[in-house]
């Protein structure tokens, strides 16, 4: 290309080059109108309803809401779920991105694709599934029940199926971390006579903990709002069986409005505190990366 | 022989990237394997480096089968081509790294990290990060992240690869000096002829997972002894009826007849041409400056090939009409290649 071609370009690119991309004034108004109005009624709107539901007759019958026995122990369990859900998850999730990124193998796509499973099938489905696995219609209900370890109706189906519906959450933020990465530092550190788990702590954990800090956040915000899958197999036993967001449903069944949007807003301030961890962890990740 | 590869293949599903590879490299020599992309050249290094396994044959590093020795013990330094330095090490990490993992202790792993870092002309960067360097730089980082634990052989995947043109001239010589001065056995893979050439003791020439030639640059250049290898070097092109020429030997059947811009020479009409005789007449189809010499391309008897005329001579012109005499010819057959000389010069020398 000659100079005189390449001057005409950049005055070209000179111009202002939003006015080229971006249309007219008139078009963004519209646009950022319409997505406010939108985050407005769908989301900003209920959440100000659940606070002021929850808080409408006072802050003392709120904390007796709040503090209620059955919801505390609902509390308990949603958060022991979780941190099950995330442990287990982060564990095969870390194997599988791992087996899929690093190994050739067959049936490779097809893991891929089973992995995705959860996300696209119905929770209602997948409890409805463990219910058929492990209750009573069940092969081996008859040697559960001779241990006296209780699936269905029981705080195992309830972890089981918060496990089920979190799955894919962390394995997904990982593998395009480790497949863009490829296999050439681990090579390299092979080579120089590192084992295994020394090449994962030194060479691969760096390169995915930002993805893999941010797919723990979305697994545990997953987790703690699962209501259908868990809803199956819970058999809402209160006190005993029943999670946060089952109980929201007990309460608002029984008309009982004001305890429901109550209990509700534990799960706004944790959804939102999982809110400020999450960009926390991509602000923090963000910055490495340009490092 | 200081490496030996007897018969080794390797298949990918159904692509053979080595088909029975044969080769001997001798200690201390820097060897290139050169061929074209797919040829099987980066599969027999990452064989010799043992981050691939062989499906038969056998490999030999100084005496001894390693086919079953993990890479880690085989002794041999690796350079990727992508370079591979770990991003979230500093430059002192990246190359201490392997002397950690050996658990030398604190102040021999500074001490070594240290020399190699003035070896590679990189004093002040120690705390610097990968990507805050220049692709030379990361290129002799790698250098000297492979050469910390002492090996013995020294494997380089297309070294050069990702480095722009002045920078690579530089490195190419540094690279050999330094091969050399520490006495490492070093095997670069490459697809440019001319860095091969340029850099190696020795070149094998790699062609479809086979081993089409090996020698020194000169011997591989002046006598190719297969179609291939006489078609791979240099800037070749082919006649289409070379007995069209004067004066060469007919050979009955041949599949090309390859000439190279040295065997060609072109006079101007003014000119005196010794051989005139057995010189056919061309024309000047396109002059080009080459910087130490102007590039011609002439059609002769059907043809289309290029020839060289040094700066000094007279100048050609586009559409000028010029006397072509061919000293050589590569006349292939199969896989064969056969030389042949033009009589004219033959029989002058015969008189004298």
């Amino acid at each position: 290309m000659s100079a005189e071609n390449k001057q005409v370009i950049s005055r070209e690119g000179s111009t202002d080059i939003h006015a080229q991309t971006a249309g007219s004034k008139a078009v963004k108004y519209i646009l950022i109108t319409l997505s406010v109005v939108f985050l407005f009624v769908m989301l900003v709107m209920p959440l100000i309803t659940v606070i002021y539901e929850a808080f409408r007759k006072g802050l003392v019958p709120y904390l007796e809401a709040v503090s209620d026995p059955d919801t505390i122990s609902a509390l308990l369990l949603t958060l022991e779920a979780t941190v099950i859900a995330v442990v287990i998850n982060t564990v095969f999730g870390l194997f599988a991105a791992w087996a899929i990124s690093k190994f050739r193998f067959h049936g490779k796509k097809l893991l891929v694709t089973l992995i995705d499973l959860p996300v696209t099938v119905s929770p209602i489905i997948a409890g409805l599934i463990f219910v058929l696995t492990f209750g009573r219609q069940s092969a081996i209900y008859p040697f559960l029940e001779s241990i006296d370890f209780m699936v269905v109706y029981a705080v195992p189906g309830i972890i089981l199926a918060t496990v089920f519906v979190t799955f894919p959450f962390i394995s997904r933020e990982i593998l395009p971390v480790l497949e863009a990465q490829g296999t050439d530092e681990e090579e390299a550190a092979a080579l120089m006579g590192t084992k295994g788990f020394t090449i994962f702590r030194r060479i691969t954990l760096p390169h995915i903990k930002w993805a893999l800090l941010y797919g723990i956040v979305l697994c545990a915000a997953r987790a703690m709002g699962e209501f259908g899958a868990v809803s199956v197999l819970s058999g809402h036993l209160r006190g005993k069986t029943v999670t946060l967001p089952l109980q929201v449903e007990i309460l608002f069944g029984d008309n009982k409005f004001m305890p429901a949007f109550a209990v509700s807003s534990i799960l706004v301030v944790l959804a939102i505190v999982i809110l400020i961890v999450r960009s926390i962890v991509e602000y923090i990740g963000k910055r490495r990366g340009e490092k | 022989m200081y490496i030996e590869l007897k018969n080794i293949n390797k298949s990918y599903g159904d692509f053979k990237a080595s088909d029975n590879v044969n080769l001997e490299i001798e200690k201390g020599r820097l060897v290139a394997l050169l061929g074209p992309s797919g040829s099987g050249k980066t599969t027999i290094l990452r064989m010799i480096a043992g981050l691939e396994r062989p499906d038969s044959g056998e490999i030999i590093i100084d005496g001894k089968v390693v086919n079953d020795i993990p890479a880690s013990e085989r002794g041999i330094g690796f350079v990727f081509q992508s370079y591979a330095l770990f991003r979230y090490m500093t430059v002192f990490d990246n190359i201490a790294f392997g002397l950690k993992v050996r658990k030398m202790n604190k102040a021999a792993i500074k001490e070594r990290v240290t020399e190699l870092i003035k070896l590679i002309g990189l004093e002040g960067f120690e705390n610097r990060y990968p990507s805050q360097l220049s692709g030379g730089q990361r290129q002799r980082v790698a250098f000297a992240r492979a050469l910390a634990p002492n090996p013995q052989v020294l494997l380089l995947d297309e070294p050069f690869a990702a480095i722009d043109a002045k920078v690579r001239q530089e490195l190419r010589k540094w690279l050999k000096d330094m091969i050399h001065k520490l006495g490492v056995t070093g095997i670069f893979v490459t697809h440019d002829q001319d860095e091969a050439i340029e850099v190696s003791d020795e070149i094998i020439v790699t062609n479809k997972g086979r081993v089409e030639q090996s020698g020194t640059p000169i011997d591989i250049y002046r006598n190719p002894t297969t179609a291939f290898t006489s078609a791979f070097f240099g800037v070749t092109s082919e006649l289409k009826d070379y007995k069209a020429f004067k004066s060469f030997d007919e050979v009955d059947e041949y599949d090309r007849a390859i000439v190279r811009p040295e065997f060609v020479k072109i006079t101007k009409k003014s000119e005196v041409q010794k051989y005139k005789s057995s010189a056919v007449e061309g024309r000047v189809e396109t002059v080009e400056f080459r910087g130490n010499s102007i590039e011609i391309t002439v059609s002769c008897n059907g043809s289309i090939f290029s020839a060289r005329r040094s700066l000094d001579e007279p100048a050609v012109e586009v559409g000028e009409t010029v006397d072509v005499f061919i000293y050589r010819i590569f006349i292939t057959h199969g896989d064969s290649v056969k030389l042949l000389k033009n009589n004219a010069v033959r029989e002058e020398t015969v008189v004298i």
